[in-house]
């Protein structure tokens, strides 16, 4: 518990010590229980000015483009699973001062009838600090140029009614090198009537059985984990690298599992589901 | 204790010590998850351009617009932008605009490491998805640059416009 208080505090104060304008929110995903009907966010100022927040409310979920990139999907506005027209943020426009936190509420009015399983919107906080002033504006004559920067946070909202269950089904996954990465790409269909939050788990293994290792960023991981949240349906596209001189030659295979465990988040909230697993076979010539 | 965290304590300590130093400090602790922190560290500044010539700030130049992002290690997230096609003299009469274009190279995002240069490069139209950095240093950093073509006729004065980020946790 210490480290990860120490993690929260160099969070919280790190970011102030820079010159940086903007707001921690807390938690990055918010689940509401049918019961309670309400939940919260907590939002920080760890800097030095005021920020103005604005509080919005889509509807969406992550899917994948045809190149497996992962996106969100906000164009279904009917979707029979939108909580948008029933859940409500208070208050909508705040300032959160320096140094200190403010709390946004969110209040569910489910429809009278609402069949049980899982709902979903996006809670939007939009943070702008003061304009930074251009400088040189003396000269009347000059054209200055300056674009300010503006962050949103988009968290997601489930909301749960009644029994809920979640799964997924694994199939068409492919993996091949290209160049010094990894690629692969799978389907993932979900099951049950709430999203399946969870990782995709990649391990390289030769014909010994031997481990491989791969970079991500500046890390050398034995597996590469991606978080993923199946709502619907995704192709996702993941690439990891192969750490130099690269791959002997020779055959190797790729595990690739889904499980429902999620590091970042309170295991009270991820749904168990069965894990699902399946290999393929690379041959790097 | 699991992987929640007491975060709202230590946030409220800091705050309250700060509003009430010498007086008894009482917090009240809301457990969350990590949360995640999106930080303007630089505006994208052009300072002073010329008629009549383009200007072009890369990803990777120290007048880049830049991000910080911090939350959960090892984390992905949606990166996408909401770019300006104009810019608005904020000194001239309504109307007075200039272009502005971002190119296909004109984002970088880097986990943990505050240096655009070794980044990722992507299309800021089209977004990427970025990944914080490991347990020791949870950050992400994302920069933009663009091009602004003023005018022969460009009225003087300060123009401006916003770049909105938005990231997306899944």
């Amino acid at each position: 518990m210490m480290r990860t208080l120490a993690i929260a505090v160099t969070l919280a104060l790190g970011t102030a010590s820079l010159a940086a304008q903007g707001v921690m929110v807390a938690p990055h995903a918010v689940f509401i229980d049918h019961r309670l009907r309400s939940g919260s966010v907590l939002l920080y100022n760890p800097g030095t000015e005021p920020v103005e927040v604005a509080i919005s409310t889509i509807f969406g979920y992550p899917t994948t483009d045809s190149t497996g990139r992962i996106m969100l999907d906000t164009l279904r506005r009917d979707s029979t699973v939108s909580a948008l027209g029933w859940i409500q943020a208070f208050p909508r426009r705040l300032t959160v001062g320096p140094r200190e936190r403010q709390t946004v509420r969110l209040l569910a009015r489910p429809p009278a009838g609402l069949p049980d399983g899982e709902y979903w919107l996006r809670l939007v906080i939009a943070a702008q600090a003061g304009r930074v002033p251009i400088t040189g504006v003396a000269d009347t004559t000059a054209i200055q140029v300056g674009l300010t920067l503006e962050v949103r946070t988009i968290i997601g909202v489930n909301y749960r009614k009644g029994p809920v269950s979640t799964g997924v089904t694994l199939s068409q996954v492919t993996a091949q090198i290209v160049g010094d990465s990894l690629i692969t790409r799978s389907k993932l269909e979900r099951r049950g009537n709430a999203a399946f939050i969870g990782m995709i788990r990649e391990t390289l293994v030769d014909s010994t059985g031997a481990v491989h290792a791969q970079r991500v960023g500046d890390s050398v991981v034995t597996t590469f984990a991606s978080p993923i949240g199946v709502y619907i349906a995704m192709q996702p596209r993941l690439a990891s690298a192969i750490p130099q001189p690269g791959l002997p030659r020779g055959r190797y295979w790729l595990r690739y599992e889904v499980v429902a465990e999620r590091e970042d988040l309170d295991p009270m909230v991820v749904l168990k589901a069965p894990a699902v697993r399946d290999s393929v076979r690379l041959v790097v010539p | 204790m699991r992987k929640a965290l007491v975060l709202a304590l230590c946030v409220g300590l800091a705050a309250r010590a700060a509003a009430q130093a010498g007086s008894s400090v009482s917090a009240d602790a809301v457990v969350v998850t990590v949360g995640m922190t999106i930080s303007t560290l630089r505006d994208l500044n052009f300072g002073t351009v010329i008629k009549g010539v383009p200007s072009t700030i890369l990803p990777t130049a120290v007048n880049a617009g830049e991000w910080q992002v911090s939350g959960s290690a090892n984390a992905f997230v949606i990166i996408s932008f909401t770019l300006p096609t104009q810019l608005t003299n904020i000194q001239a009469l309504p109307g007075s605009t200039m272009p502005i274009a971002f190119s296909a190279l004109a984002a970088i995002w880097r986990r943990s490491t505050n240096n655009p240069v070794g980044g990722t490069v992507f299309n800021p139209a089209l977004g990427s998805v970025g990944r914080f950095g490991p347990p020791a240093n949870p950050t992400m950093y994302v920069w933009i640059g663009g091009t602004v073509a003023p005018a022969v006729a460009a009225k003087p004065g300060i123009y401006q416009g916003n770049v909105i980020v938005s990231l997306v946790y899944q």
